[in-house]
């Protein structure tokens, strides 16, 4: 394959990724409120998202996939809210381990490689198009 | 049986940079991979110096083997900056700094390539 249709499905690959994180990113933050509904239930458990280098053997290029989605086991924190559903005996309930700001950052990084993936791609299309503009009849 | 090897060498370095390219493309979308290395191509220079020993064909029926000289090799390039916890080499500033080195090459190259075509056209057609 090409060296420069490679670099488009590198960074089509890359788009992917990052889309998918910020897919995950939503779901945070979508449920960053999430309570459980029985009493002293578990909350919504924040979601964390890993990337891993996959060969491409047609190419021999690296893409990138996702690794794994997995759940932040960090402990919950608790609100006083004695009339809550999820409120134990005590009035305390748990609210899911999402903290906004962290969750904002990551939304920006993903926002910025996204940006570089599709610079990425722009460029390699004006390359091939330059390639192009060697054939276009000159004079 | 070519008088001047400029079209010959263009189109090497092109090929060289669009290998660069794909090198650049696969660290942008390597950025946020834990363990990732970042890579880069060989100089130009090494490139065109490489003499390879091939296998001479001296009959017809004799299979070409693949010439190893028009590879690219690609391989990590070394690292200065902090160690992140992710292990992670690749720095995106670099990498688009690369791609902009990238284009303004590839369009002096097929500009070349262009104003040397003009000539020959000139040439043939008087």
């Amino acid at each position: 394959m090409d060296a420069l249709t490679a670099a488009l499905k590198v960074a089509a690959s890359g788009l992917g990724a990052q889309s998918e994180r910020l897919r995950v990113v939503s779901e945070n933050l979508a449920n960053a409120q999430s309570t459980g509904t029985a009493p002293g239930a578990d909350p919504y458990r924040r979601k964390t998202i890993s990337f891993a280098a996959e060969l491409d053997r047609l190419t021999g290029v690296s893409l990138v996939e996702i690794n794994s989605i997995d759940r932040d086991p960090s402990d919950f924190p608790v609100a006083f809210q004695p009339g809550h559903e999820a409120a134990d005996e005590n009035g305390y309930v748990k609210m899911p381990n999402v903290n906004v700001l962290i969750e904002m950052a990551d939304m920006t990084e993903a926002n910025r490689s996204y940006e570089a993936n599709l610079q990425v791609i722009r460029q390699a299309r004006d390359l091939i198009s330059m390639t192009i503009d060697l054939l276009r009849s000159q004079s | 049986m070519e008088p001047v090897s400029l079209f010959d060498l263009a189109s090497k370095q092109a090929r060289w940079l669009a290998v660069r390219q794909t090198s650049v493309a696969g660290n942008v979308a390597n950025a946020n991979t834990p363990g990732y290395l970042a890579t880069d191509v060989e100089p130009f220079e090494k490139v065109l110096d490489r003499r390879p020993v091939t296998l001479a064909a001296t009959q017809t029926g004799h299979f070409g083997t693949p010439s190893a000289k028009d590879k690219v090799a690609v391989r990590p390039v070394e690292y200065s900056g902090p160690e992140l916890p992710s292990k992670n080499t690749v720095v995106l500033e670099n990498e688009l700094m690369k791609a902009g080195e990238i284009r303004r090459s590839f369009e002096l190259n097929t500009a070349i390539v262009k104003a040397f075509h003009a000539m020959m056209m000139t040439v043939t057609k008087g």
